[in-house]
């Protein structure tokens, strides 16, 4: 294969995959940061009924595969409501379902790891417990869910070649496509690994600044 | 009677920590606790200002039953100041912020206003050049001025203080007491859980004896420190004095 071809060819074709990915990716995150957030709260109430139902759905979400809720919601549940749904809309919504449970006890180990006297010295001053949580808690639980956050889009980007099999054009199935035309198995898996590589190291960089940032407070 | 306790039980699991106590504070009133380790002296403390829920009897706080589950408690507890044994400053806010949060949180204070005040009570404590300052960046001694500072921001009538001293260095000892002392001559009513028997004496209005979760004996620090009627009080007091 001549560098030209690789150039002028297979490498824009792949980076419109890369973008989709890369689209995919925070659509996912952003919905899983709103479940997480959630659910992660809900883990922590005193309500029985809601602590349970967001432990349960943790437990469910960690217990299975992410092939097999990708399969259940394009496959399963079609066949059992009739409803047909799109394939993008089906693998950001499970792969944003998917992180929300990891990001749940993300937020959940967060807020936990605030000190106790943290929420008594709010309280005690009047606040309710959504002001204390709201200006006290998690102001600083954030500052430490930020770098397991980060892991988790890198997780979730990496998951998001997964979603090959349900036809969602993304950056591995791109490649697929590719190589049944070209046979180019060797350069065109190495150019998709490459490819996840730089957007992995973009993540972490930008993470690392954020973090930066946020400890310029700290003293 | 601005602090009225019937009757207060208060259980963890099947441990019994406070059985059945009762008392009174009047208005301007500076009452000392002071007791063993593990004498339920902290837990009383915390129960008026319901950071413990009692599991029986009765609280009374400037007339509001805080042991009623239909009173604001978050309404009371702004009149209920409290000082804790570790600070407990917000880490990520400046001394200014901490000091003007709940007031223009809770208070709905104009920002403003509630530095001015902020600054006047930072001046009080001796720390008005450190408004900009992070907790961090302040011995144990200047963050516990800031947290009495932070409580007074909210104008209350009582403050209780859990054993405000205990985490400090000896020589930060001082000019924690010396902010206490100076709030006592200005008349708050003051509730103190400490082990700094020169304050109860010099301070103190009367002494609460606490053990194993009773009022063993109370009176007028003379009273207490020259003369306890009760055997327990004695030997405690002979072993810390």
């Amino acid at each position: 294969m001549d560098i030209k071809t690789l150039m002028t060819d297979i490498l824009p074709f792949l980076a419109v995959g890369a973008v989709a990915t890369v689209k995919i990716t925070i659509l996912a995150v952003l919905l899983g940061f709103v479940i997480g957030l959630f659910f992660g709260l809900m883990r922590l109430s005193r309500n029985k009924l809601l602590s349970s139902i967001a432990r349960l759905y943790i437990s469910l979400i960690r217990g299975t595969p992410l092939l097999v809720q990708i399969f259940f919601v394009y496959f399963g549940l079609p066949k059992a409501t009739g409803l047909n749904i799109d394939a993008f809309v089906a693998a950001t919504s499970t792969l944003g379902v998917n992180a929300g449970a990891y990001i749940a006890e993300i937020v959940r180990a967060g807020i936990q790891s605030i000190e106790k006297g943290q929420m008594e010295a709010a309280r005690s001053l009047g606040m309710t417990h959504f002001q204390a949580m709201r200006y006290v808690i998690w102001p600083q639980a954030f500052k430490r869910i930020v770098p397991p956050l980060g892991n988790q889009f890198i997780i979730t980007l990496k998951d998001s070649s997964l979603l090959s099999v349900i036809t969602v054009e993304e950056l591995v199935r791109k490649g697929q496509i590719k190589i049944s035309t070209t046979f180019a198995a060797f350069e065109i898996w190495a150019l998709v690994g490459i490819m996840y590589w730089i957007m992995v190291l973009v993540i972490s960089q930008w993470v690392n600044w954020t973090e930066e940032r946020l400890k310029a407070g700290d003293h | 009677m601005i602090i009225k306790v019937q009757d207060l039980y208060k259980n963890f699991g099947s441990l019994e920590v406070l059985k059945g106590i009762n008392c009174s504070i009047k208005e301007q009133e500076v009452v000392v606790v002071i007791g063993p380790s593990g004498s339920g002296k902290s837990t009383f403390l915390r129960c008026l200002n319901k950071l413990e829920e009692p599991t029986s009897g009765t609280v009374i706080i400037d007339g509001y039953d805080i042991t009623d589950p239909n009173t604001d408690i978050n309404y009371v507890r702004q009149e209920v100041g409290m000082v804790f044994q570790r600070f407990n400053l917000f880490p990520h806010k400046t001394v200014l912020e901490n000091v003007t949060l709940a007031p223009i949180k809770v208070r709905n204070m104009q920002k403003d206003e509630a530095e001015k005040k902020a600054i006047e009570l930072l001046k009080k404590v001796g720390l008005e050049d450190k408004a900009n300052a992070y907790p961090s960046q302040l011995s144990g001694g200047q963050q516990q001025r800031v947290a009495i500072a932070r409580a007074l921001a909210m104008r209350p009538k009582i403050m209780l203080f859990d054993e405000p001293t205990s985490a400090l260095d000896p020589e930060m000892v001082g000019e924690v007491l010396a902010v206490m002392k100076q709030l006592a001559r200005e008349g708050m009513t003051m509730v103190v859980v400490t082990h700094e028997m020169g304050f109860a004496r010099e301070v103190g209005d009367r002494v609460i004896f606490m053990d194993n979760g009773q009022i063993v004996e109370e009176g007028t620090p003379k009273e207490i420190f020259s003369n306890a009627q009760n055997p327990r009080t004695q030997s405690f007091l002979s072993k810390i004095l």
